[in-house]
């Protein structure tokens, strides 16, 4: 299959169809040189279109590295990624279009001003002239930083931060974003918002991987959760389904402490 | 070409808005080639390198005063200063001037020199004649030139000095000596001949001694001429400003590293560089965006020396920069310089984990190389162990380019293997700095 290109660019907006797989993870395995055990241990995940995948696990769990992998960025010891049917591994450069990336840190130039950080990693997306300005206009908008764009993003507060990177993530419309921990240490406020406009990105057909460490912000937001723990994934599927395990936990904080235990991870 | 353009633009964008980075990039340059090439001028002066400004006092007005001025005020090096605001100075007020530091050397002539040696000269040359003749009963007392200097005047320069002025003293000497000669040989020749051939016949045979020219004391025999050892339009040392401007804008251009490194580390740690890899840009775009936009500063930061060089200095008392007869030469040696502090910025800011490691490591191996490279002190001036090392340094190659074109008067052959030295290096930092970027991915960092 050959390079696939983002729905900003294509203008084919939302189309395309329903449950179909965006990505595939296969016994996705990752050592580091020198670690002595396995980052990640056999990790399988499939993300439809149109839906919100939730990567929840405690610190060191394996949710970043695999992130990092997915978005093309690390090297896999073993195992297979497949988006849009290429193989991520073997091929990034195809489908690097198509990705968005919302990192845990702050992904964007302090000096320059939130307009000039989007328009640089606008024009690397392949965006030109009027197209470029107007979605420029419309993530501004849509994280509610258009009448602050043109102040430098340093002296952003932290949820303003938040929400410039998130616009930087989905600036070219990505058809897969993966965002981790976006709302770390901001206002109820901005998180709201993101939690918002990220609801919307999926309406319009994007998959999206999210991990968080906050499980309201996984059931308000994901279709479908995995657990995740030493690497591998310990619990996965739908929100109902996740309810309906027979262990008679009253919430998802309480069935996530359950299987990756009370003790205290560094 | 429109994410190398976007990322070069990015680039200006990001340093415009740095005050320490222009700090560092512009005016640490611009002061250290004002105040070195300044410092430098005046030890050039009190080693002798430079313009030497003397005070002469003829107490004396006479021959002698006259024959020193004559001779000293013919060498191009020395200034020659006999008034001060369009009075003539005294011994008193010259000590103070050259005590102060005004001038390196004053030279007074005492009163009755010329008279004492004439005189002096009568006599040794009638004492020559007469043989055996027990001394004059009243000697012409000696009067020696006198010669004071700066107290910070280097030993060399103070020596020279003396030596040529020996010289002249000697000449005139000799001069006199021809001169009374020349006149008693009319007094003691035809005594002679009357004494040995008696006095009759020494007066019939009508003798006619004729008078000496004394030109032939001036006429040289033997000389000693100083020849540029290579082809060379400038046939004077490398000057104060055609050392330090080069060396100065060179130390600049290589101080990008700072910035540079630090804003790779920043973008490394802030996972803007981890967002980009995400994109569809390539290593080589990112890095040529890069390179270009510190490419663009480093020119401007290059002109901005040589305008110090050409238009600043010269109002400051330094000599005006002089670069030689061909400018393209200059500008391929300056693009090779930068090229290389562009190579190396990267490659420090690949290899260094932290922020601090390269701010620490950049400074401290630049202030080295530079010493090494003849920035601080000429190469010709270092022990032999540290010429041979001086080869090693990045600096030296773009110095040594520099000074081939600016004082040797060379082309761009004659820079040919610094420049490919220069562009080595930029091609080795970059090969390094790839294959780390590239294991480091593969690790997660």
């Amino acid at each position: 299959m050959g390079p696939v290109t983002p729905l900003a660019i294509s203008g084919i907006g939302s189309a395309g169809a329903a449950g179909e797989e965006v990505l595939i993870v296969e016994n996705l395995v990752k050592i580091y040189k020198g670690a002595a055990r396995k980052a990640l241990s056999g990790l399988n995940i499939t993300v439809r279109r149109g839906e919100i995948f939730g990567l929840l696990g405690p610190n060191g769990a394996g949710k970043t590295t695999a992130i990092k992998i997915m978005s093309t960025l690390l090297s896999a010891t073993a195992g297979r990624v497949q988006i849009y049917g290429t193989d991520a591994l073997k091929h990034p450069g195809h489908i690097r279009s198509l990705l968005g990336l919302v990192p845990q840190n702050i992904a964007l130039y302090g000096g320059l001003t939130a307009r000039e950080n989007l328009r640089y990693f606008g024009t690397i997306y392949g965006l030109r002239g009027q197209v470029l300005k107007e979605r420029i206009a419309f993530c501004l908008d849509t994280v509610g930083l258009e009448s602050r764009a043109d102040q430098r993003v340093s002296t952003y507060s932290g949820g303003m931060k938040r929400r410039a990177n998130l616009a930087a993530g989905i600036l070219h419309n990505p058809r897969l974003l993966f965002l981790d921990e976006p709302t770390v240490g901001i206002d109820a406020q901005s998180r709201n918002m993101i939690l918002e406009k990220l609801s919307l990105l999926k309406q319009n057909g994007a998959a999206i991987v999210y991990t968080t460490h906050y499980m309201d912000e996984a059931e308000r937001l994901c279709d479908r959760v995995a657990i995740m723990d030493e690497g591998r994934i310990i619990a996965e599927g739908s929100l109902q389904e996740i309810a309906d395990r027979p262990t008679g936990h009253a919430d998802l904080g309480e069935l996530f402490l359950t299987l990756t235990g009370k003790e205290l991870r560094d | 070409m429109y994410k190398i353009g976007a990322t070069l633009l990015k680039e200006i964008l990001l340093l415009s808005r740095d005050r320490s980075g222009l700090l560092v990039l512009f005016l640490m340059p611009a002061l250290l080639v004002l105040v070195m090439t300044l410092v430098q001028e005046n030890v050039l002066k009190t080693m002798g390198e430079g313009h030497t400004r003397v005070l002469f006092v003829d107490e004396d007005g006479q021959e002698v005063g006259e024959n020193i001025q004559r001779k000293l005020a013919g060498m191009s090096s020395i200034e020659f200063v006999k008034e001060i605001d369009g009075r003539k100075i005294d011994r008193k007020t010259a000590l103070a001037l050259v005590f102060k530091g005004d001038f390196q050397l004053c030279i007074v002539i005492p009163k009755g020199t010329t008279a004492a040696c004439k005189a002096g000269a009568q006599q040794s040359v009638r004492r020559a004649f007469e043989g055996g003749a027990p001394p004059h009963k009243d000697p012409v007392e000696r009067l020696d030139i006198r010669v004071y200097f700066d107290p910070t005047v280097f030993g060399g320069t103070r020596s020279a000095m003396l030596q040529s002025l020996e010289l002249l003293a000697f000449g005139i000497e000799m001069e006199e000596k021809m001169r009374a000669l020349s006149d008693l040989l009319q007094t003691y020749i035809p005594g002679s001949i009357r004494e040995t051939m008696g006095s009759p016949l020494a007066e019939s045979s009508g003798v006619d001694i004729p008078r000496m020219q004394r030109d032939f004391i001036h006429s040289r025999l033997l000389g000693v001429r100083e020849s540029p050892a290579g082809k060379s339009v400038f046939e004077k040392k490398p000057t104060s400003v055609q050392h330090n401007v080069p060396a100065w804008a060179l130390f600049g251009m290589f101080f990008i590293v700072v910035p540079m490194a630090g804003g790779l580390i920043r973008e490394r740690h802030d996972e803007t560089l981890a967002r980009l890899r995400t994109m569809p840009i390539s290593y080589f775009s990112i890095m040529t965006g890069k390179i270009l936009g510190y490419l663009c500063v480093c020119l401007i930061q290059f002109g901005l020396m040589l305008f110090i060089g050409i238009h600043v200095l010269p109002l400051l008392g330094a000599p005006v920069l002089q670069m030689g007869a061909d400018p393209f030469a200059v500008f391929v040696i300056a693009l090779s310089a930068i090229l290389a502090a562009t190579g190396y910025g990267i490659m420090l800011g690949t290899l260094a984990g932290t922020y601090e490691q390269a701010s620490m490591v950049g400074p401290i191996s630049i202030v080295i190389a530079a010493a090494m490279g003849g920035i601080m002190v000429p190469v010709y001036a270092m022990p032999r162990i540290m010429r041979d090392i001086s080869v090693c340094s990045p600096l030296a190659w773009g110095h040594d380019a520099f000074l081939n074109v600016f004082v040797r008067g060379g082309g761009l052959e004659s820079v040919a293997w610094q420049v490919l030295a220069l562009l080595s290096f930029f091609a080795a930092s970059l090969l390094v700095s790839r294959i780390c970027f590239s294991l480091r991915s593969r690790n997660g960092g």
